[in-house]
This record gives structure tokens, sequence and C-alpha cells, in this order.
């Protein structure tokens, strides 16, 4: 069979499944292997994940891959943490006490150096392309593992970054961005008097529901799906509003924005949303990269610790990854400024939950950090790895026009040692 | 190549070798058959398929959709009593040649193939600012410049971008692989990419034939040349030397492997034959702020010559489908951007006739546009199957506004630009909404494939958002609708008149009347108009 007409049929099937499903609302053509009844397989298994994004790219060095007494190595000192044998960096003593449900990476290796292209690559496991727009991870865990007819969106941000939104997936998985100081996105709340908003949406019911009937029209009803998508939402926003709790949570979180931007990520799981990212900047140190890392890092790692802990006894971390990495890493060397370049040769992230094999550091650096000793994970495969924990196979393809674009790049391997 | 391919293609240049030869009288007295042609080929489909088609469109959804489709706008309240109103048995045609005179008309043309040239979000180098070509482009439909003049001059990009098409190929700087996927898929309707990394899996093309194409356009260089306010003004430079390189399938490449030269060659024909620079020739490189010395030969216009010319197999054939598209929905081949044997037409011999024609007609857009709309076909209801577009042309498509058209109708439709335009005639065309969110929200509200999908944020924007700042203008629809001193059966009336260009239905009457005198605010109910599936769809 030829790949048009696959492509056809393939979506004549999925308009069957869908009719058999009694909706005929949800017109969900993007995706092929990932079908419609794919799709609401995998929801079923209820996964989240949290993308806690640090912004700038913080150092592997001062984190998760220490190298004291080299050239390389920095001012700080390394401590145990609660796996034998895995240390971390001193300004990170709380998760110090949760690395057995973490999994380092120490071996990262990607191919974009720079803070756009970057933001671009760990957003999308993509470089950008002049031909192809694609979608965030956020998107495409919305797409696989959202909830249709929630009052949530699917796809939250918290002051973070990356442009690529939901790309070629369409405005169904846009984000949903949350700001800096908490606030919900321009235009997500209604002012309108309830009594008066009730005879409104009667007149708009009226007269929506009379040309979808006469017309039959698919895109009509879409039109008025998307409408109560809408309406539902000023129903669930309070899901948004921490301050009542805050008191309660601030001493596991750690007192600040970011300890904020945590509970409410967990909130947001325990109301059903799919993917949130938390994001925390500042972290190019081009000069005073030690300083930087003394202010960035104590706040962050408390509430990174908090969210675990908060999760597990919750019982949701077996069903949410927390997902932590910037753009970027930084130079082994430090320059004339006391300050780390970027760097992307080797490099650190992390993973946690949802059926990652914690307490483990997986690669290996070379004595100086300079390159990767064992086991490489490019961007590739660091996604595919994210996707297979989340239950979703990363070789699922959608359609950019007529081109098949799978979730991860084309060849990318799932790490299976990092997975229990 | 594959037999079917080398059968389609002897098919197709024997249709266009074979119509070379007709005198052109018998073309020209065509003229009136072409419409006609349409609406036979579209009916045999229908009794060959057992497909019931709908009834032709009332006059109201005709004025609409044609008005949307020429336009770009929704007709004022005038026009619309105007138009249903009138009893004479031309009107169709007549409100036909009207939009296509008025100069809205080049402007939405300018708004579609802007849109199809660089996308919402064009990829960095400032082409998110280029007025400068979004204006050539525009004069190109004023002037109804032939299609394949324009595309010539296009792909030639000489001048700068300030006043021609150069910013076409800024987008695409130093990615003469990613420049000839584009220019292949939008003018000749070929998917090559695949071959960028390795033979394609069921087309003729080669890897090598990928890199033969991209060769063209190998030399091209980006240089500013001027700066406009802050804004760079470019121009398109090719040098006379370097090449794409070829390293094989990308999955055998080793890294380091530098691959080796390819030499320019037309899709599925001859290498080109360029002369040799001399042996001792030493390439200067361009200088900023000049503009750049044309080479001793330009591959890029060898590629552009081949592109456009009237026998190129593709070419005209791939905007003919495309064109067919913008009106009836989809492609006579689907999707419209794959001509392929594994693709086929579904109305093939129709699409042979079209296209043809359009050849005959020297690429005569206006022409071909005025035939689509004044068929049968175009002018059937949308109700029907309900898929936005159906297969066999059975009943008309729907489709959903574009951010321009959508703001500007609502615009008509308040009485807002009537009030407004008087005041400030070159203001913002988003005014009073401003396109930041309305590019984002409605901006590309497909998927992957091209189908329509809503998306919560375009609800939100709708619900909560600045809608209301134009519904309260002054002197406007709201004004009238809100005035208890006329009747309000004539209120009622003018409410669905100004916004969705019919009279209201007996319960849509009953409805609205025991809404406006049970004193239920009048913005909400023109809010209603605006922004219902109605409106936001054209159909």
């Amino acid at each position: 069979m030829s790949h048009a007409q696959s492509h056809l049929s393939r979506r004549a099937l999925m308009k069957g499944m869908l009719a058999t499903a009694g909706g005929g609302m949800v017109m969900n053509w993007g995706g092929l292997t990932g079908s419609a009844a794919l799709a609401a397989e995998v929801r079923k298994q209820k996964k989240h994940c949290i993308y806690l994004f640090m912004n700038g790219g913080a150092s592997q060095l001062e984190t998760f891959d220490m190298k004291p007494g080299r050239p390389t190595g920095g001012p700080f000192r390394p401590i145990d943490t609660n796996v034998t044998g895995v240390k971390v960096c001193e300004l990170m003593p709380y998760m110090a006490k949760q690395m057995d449900k973490v999994a380092v990476i120490r071996s990262m290796r990607t191919s974009e150096v720079d803070h756009p292209g970057g933001i671009h690559l760990m957003h999308t496991g993509y470089r950008a392309s002049a031909n192809v727009r694609f979608p965030e991870i956020g998107a495409i865990v919305a797409k696989y593992q959202g909830t249709v007819g929630a009052d949530l969106p699917d796809f939250v941000k918290v002051s973070t970054v990356g442009s690529s939104g939901s790309g070629f997936l369409g405005p169904k998985y846009l984000p949903f961005g949350i700001g800096s100081d908490g606030n919900l996105p321009t235009f997500a709340v209604s002012n309108m008097d309830a009594t008066k908003e009730a005879k409104r949406h009667d007149l708009r019911a009226f007269v929506d529901n009379q040309f979808a009937t006469e017309t039959k029209s698919e895109v009509a009803k879409m039109h008025i799906e998307g409408y109560e998508a809408a309406r539902r939402l000023q129903k669930g926003r309070t899901a948004f509003k921490i301050d009542a709790e805050w008191d309660k949570y601030k001493e596991l979180y750690g007192d600040s924005e970011f300890g904020r931007r945590c509970l409410l990520a967990r909130k947001l799981v325990e109301s059903g949303v799919a993917f949130i990212e938390v994001g925390q900047s500042s972290y190019d140190t081009h000069s005073d990269n030690a300083t930087g890392h003394r202010g960035l890092l104590p706040p962050m790692e408390q509430a990174w610790a908090g969210l675990l802990t908060d999760l597990k006894d919750r019982g949701l971390l077996e069903k949410t990854l927390v997902v932590w990495a910037g753009e970027i890493g930084r130079t082994p060397y430090i320059n004339n400024r006391a300050g780390r370049d970027h760097y992307v040769r080797c490099w650190s992230t992390a993973l946690a939950g949802c059926g990652i094999k914690g307490g483990q550091a997986y690669g290996m650096s070379d004595e100086n950090g300079i390159d990767v000793k064992e086991n490489p994970v490019p961007e590739g495969d660091f996604f595919a790895t994210i996707y297979k924990a989340l239950s979703i196979d990363p070789t699922t393809e959608n359609y950019a026009g007529l081109r098949p674009v799978p979730l991860a790049p084309f060849g990318s391997k799932v790490v299976k040692a990092l997975l229990g | 190549m594959s037999r079917l391919r080398a059968g389609w293609l002897a098919r197709t240049w024997a249709v266009l070798l074979g119509f070379a030869f007709l005198p052109c009288a018998a073309s020209r007295g065509a003229d009136a058959q072409i419409r006609e042609t349409v609406d036979v080929e579209i009916k045999a489909a229908w009794a060959r398929e057992k497909i019931t088609p709908a009834k032709p469109a009332s006059d109201a959804e005709f004025l609409r959709r044609v008005s949307l489709d020429l336009v770009g706008v929704v007709p004022n309240n005038e026009d619309a009593v105007v138009f249903l109103d009138s009893k004479d048995v031309d009107k169709r045609e007549k409100l036909i040649d009207r939009l296509l005179a008025d100069p809205r008309f080049a402007r939405h043309q300018g708004d579609i193939w802007d849109m199809l040239l660089f996308g919402r979000n064009p990829p960095g180098f400032n082409t998110d600012r280029r007025e400068g070509f979004q204006t050539w482009l525009q004069s190109r439909f004023e002037k109804n410049v032939p299609y394949n003049e324009w595309v010539r001059e296009l792909l030639k990009a000489e001048g700068t971008s300030a006043d021609n098409g150069a910013m076409y190929f800024v987008q695409y700087r130093n990615a003469p692989e990613d420049a000839i996927e584009a220019i292949t898929q939008t003018f000749l309707g070929v998917q090559l990419q695949c071959a960028r990394c390795h033979d394609h899996p069921f087309e003729a093309w080669k890897q090598r034939e990928f890199y033969g194409m991209a060769a063209f356009l190998a030399r091209l260089d980006v240089v500013t040349v001027a700066q406009k306010g802050n804004t760079a003004v470019y121009a398109i430079g090719e040098r006379n030397s370097g090449d794409v390189r070829f390293t094989g399938s990308a999955k055998e490449a080793k890294p380091g492997d530098k691959g080796e030269a390819v030499k320019p060659k037309f899709l599925l024909g001859k290498e080109l034959a360029e002369p040799a620079l001399p042996k001792d020739f030493k390439e200067e490189r361009f200088a900023a702020n000049k503009i750049p010395t044309k080479p001793k030969f330009s591959r890029k216009d060898a590629l552009a010559d081949w592109i456009t010319k009237p026998d190129n197999p593709y070419f005209a054939r791939a905007v003919v489908n495309r064109v067919w598209a913008q009106y009836m929905g989809r492609g006579l081949v689907h999707p419209v951007d794959n001509l392929s044997d594994s693709n086929a037409a579904s109305h093939p011999a129709l699409l042979d006739t079209l296209t043809k024609e359009f050849v005959a007609r020297k690429f005569d857009l206006k022409w071909l546009i005025r035939e689509l709309v004044s068929s049968k076909t175009y002018q059937l209801s949308s109700a029907g199957s309900g898929e936005p577009t159906p297969a066999w042309f059975q009943h008309a498509r729907s489709r959903p506004l574009s951010a321009e058209e959508l703001v500007e109708s609502w615009q008509v439709a308040t009485g807002y630009l009537a009030a407004e335009t008087a005041k400030k005639p070159d203001a913002d065309r988003f005014r009073p909404l401003g396109s930041g969110y309305l590019l984002q929200f409605f901006g590309s509200p497909t998927t992957g494939t091209g189908d329509f999908q809503g998306g919560l944020r375009e609800h939100l924007y709708l619900n909560n958002g600045p809608l209301g700042q134009m519904i309260g203008v002054k002197g406007g629809l709201a004004e009238f609708v809100g005035d208890a001193k006329k009747p309000v059966a004539d209120r009622v009336e003018r409410l669905f008149l100004a916004t969705l260009n019919r009279r209201p239905t007996s319960e849509e009457a009953k409805k609205f009347t025991a809404y406006l005198n049970d004193n239920g605010p009048v913005a909400d109910a023109v809010w209603v108009l605006l922004t219902c599936a109605e409106f936001r769809f054209n159909h």
C-alpha cells in the first residue's frame, strides 16, 4: 500500500472508531500509528509528567557530576547520599536524601550548544527546522495522556521557556501558561456576572445547536466542544490556587517561588493534568558560576525533594515522572571570570518516578568531565526513555503534512537500564 | 523510473503537447465551458459512486461564501439586503465580477500565498517582518500577472527584500536542502524530502535526485545591503562556485565523511549544462551594503526557468489542483502537495482539462478562480455529510476563517469598520484587537495534516477576550439593535443580516425577540452571533 493511501485509510479507520465511540466530536486526525484507540488506551493508565526546567543550563559539576581535586572541579565538595556510591554537591542536602528515587544521567551528549537551539531541542527532542514545526513534549504527553472532557487543560507551563508549543499537533494541545506571579494566562478567567453569563450561554447554545443539527457539520460540533471546555475551566480553575495550602507545605517545599510552583505542579497532577513544566531561570553563569549556583540550587533542590516526598506520600510517584534538565550543560573549564560557558559534549540530567529505576548514576564522564567515558545519551534517547516511562511508544508517528514524524527522532533508543 | 510514473508523465506530456497544436480560437470559444466541464465531470462521478449531492446553496449561503472566498470578508448589511432582494437572474455572476474586481481580492490572494510561502511562524532571520514581500506579492494579483511569471520572478529573487520577493530565500539561509524541499512541494506538488536521507520508499526519487535538485541552490547567500529603520534589507547573492555534498544514506554515513560534490540535475531530467569556470578563477566574498554581483552563470535562474516552463509536467497541474482545493475544500489530488502515481486524482480527466486550459490561458489565476466559483459544484449547499471536505464534492466544504478574515468580518459586522475607518483609514487591520493574540489563537488552526482543530485558547479568547471593544462601537450594530424605539422585528432582522448575512428563521426570530423584550443585554446577543460556529466557518 502506498504511503498516501495508507494515510487515508488509516484516517478513515480512525473516523470509524470515533463514530463507534459515540461522540463523533473528537476529530483527532493528527496521529496515525498513535490512533485514537491507542491514545485512549494509553490514557487509561493516567500517567503524568512534571518537567523541572533549569533555564540557562545548570552546571553538572555543581550538581550531579562533581570532580573534586581536578582542575575542572570548582569550589564545592561532594556529599554522601542515601545511595551508596552516588555523591552529589554539598549544595543539595535535601536531594541527597532522595537519591534512592532518582536516576542521574551523567553522560548527556546533545547537539545544540546555544540557548534558543538548546531550548528547542530539550523541549522537542529535535533540532529546529525551517520546514517542520515540532511539538513540545508537553503537547505530546497531553495528546497521549490527556483527559478528554477534563475541566483543566492537559499541558500547563509554569514560569518557563520554550516557544514551540503544540507545533504541528495543532492548537488543541497549546500550552496553558502560568506566569512567574502564578497568574493564569490572559483571557482564562471570565469576569461576567454568573446569571448574565448563563443567559448568554443559553442563547449561544440555541444558535450553535441549531446550526450543527441542520448542517451536521463536524467542525461546528468541535466548535461547540471547545466552547464547553472554556466553560468547564471556570469550574476547575481553583486547582491553580495554592494560597490556602501554602502554610502547611512551605516547610516541605521550602519557602520560595520555585517551591510554590512545585506544590502547584503536584496539585495539578492530583487534578488530572497530564503534563506540567516548572521553570527556574538564571543558570547561565558565564561569570561567577559558583556564586550563581550557591544562590539558585538550594531553593530549587529543596522544592524538588519536597515534590518527590509529597508525590511519594500520596502514592502519585509511581505514575508521575519527574524530569530534571536544562537546555545545555556547562563547560568543565572555568573561564577567567570564574564562570562556566555552554557545554553539550558531556553533561547531566535526572529522572525519577513512574517506573524509573532510582538510586543509580547512569553513564560516566572522564576524570575531568570533558567527555563521556561510558554510555552516551543523546537527546533522542533521552526523550525516547521519557516517553517509554510514560507508556507512550516513542516510535509513534504523527504527520506534518505527508511527512511521518516519530515522537522521538528516528533511530532513538530507549535506555533500558533507566527503567525498572 | 517506475513504469507507472513513466506512463503518467507520457500522458501528461502528450496532453500538453497535443494542446499546443490546437488553434487559440478553440480555447477562447471554450470560455463558458470550463465551469460546465467541471459540473459534468463531478456529476458523472456522483453517478458512478452512487452519491446524492446536496441541494444548491441559497442566495444567502452563496453570498457569504463567495464574499469570504474572494475578498476575505463578509458583506455588510446593505450589500446583503440588496443581493438577497434582487430579482436579477444574473445576480450571482455579477456579484462574482464585482468581487473579482475589488481591490480586496488581491489582498486576500496575497494573504493566502504569503501564508503558503512563509507559514505563520517563519524561522527567524527577520522573516516575520516582510512588508516589502507582502506588498510585492499583493501587487502581482492587482496586476493579474500570470502565475508562471511571478513565480519565476520569485525564484530568481533579483532586487532586494524591500521591494520584491527576495525575502522568500532569506528564510532558507544556508539551507539549500530545506529550500528545495519547500520549492518542489509548493510549486511542483512533489514530496522530495524523504529522499534527503534515503531513496524514497515508493516514489521514483533516489537520494541522489534530491541532492541534484538542492545543488541548484547551493551557492546562494543572504547579503545585507541596507538598513531601513531597524529592519535589514537583504539581497540574494549567488556565488560562482560551491556544491552540495552527498554522503550516501544517512544510516551509513560516518562522522567526518565529507561526501562527493553533486552536479545540478533536473528532477527526472538531465544534468544541467553549465560553463566551466576559468582555471585561475578566484571567488570574491559579497561585501555588506552592496548589491551582490551576478554570477557568470546562475544555477538558481536555470532552476527558476525550468520550474516555470509551460511544459513542465508538474507546475501548472500543481497550482490548478491547489486553487481547486482553495475553493472546493480538497484537491482533485489530495493532499494538494502530493502529485504522484501512488496518489491518483479523484477526477483525472477533469484535472487534465483544467491544467490544459490554464496553460492555454497563459496561467491566468483570476480566470481559473472565476470558472471555479461560477460552477454549480461550488454553488452547492454545505449541509450534507457533515464532513468538512467531502471527497466527491457532493456538498460545499466548511473551512475556518483565517485570523485576518475573522477580525475583518467582525469589523464589518459590528459596524466598527464603518464607524472607525473614516477616522483612521490606514490603521492596523487587526484594530482594535491587535494581531498578537489573534494570530496566536486563530493563526493556524489545523492539525499536522491540515484538518481544522479548534483549541481551548481560541474559546477563552472568544469568551473572555476583548471583543466587547468592537461590539460597543458608537453608531454600530449594537446601538441599532438596542434602540427600543425601533420595532423589535427590524432589530432582530438587522442583527442576523449584519452578522450571518441572512434573515433569521422563525424560531430564531422568536428566541431573539423574547431575549430583547426581556431586556437581555444587546452586546451579548451580538457576541453570540459573532462567536457562533456559523460565523467562525465559511460554509
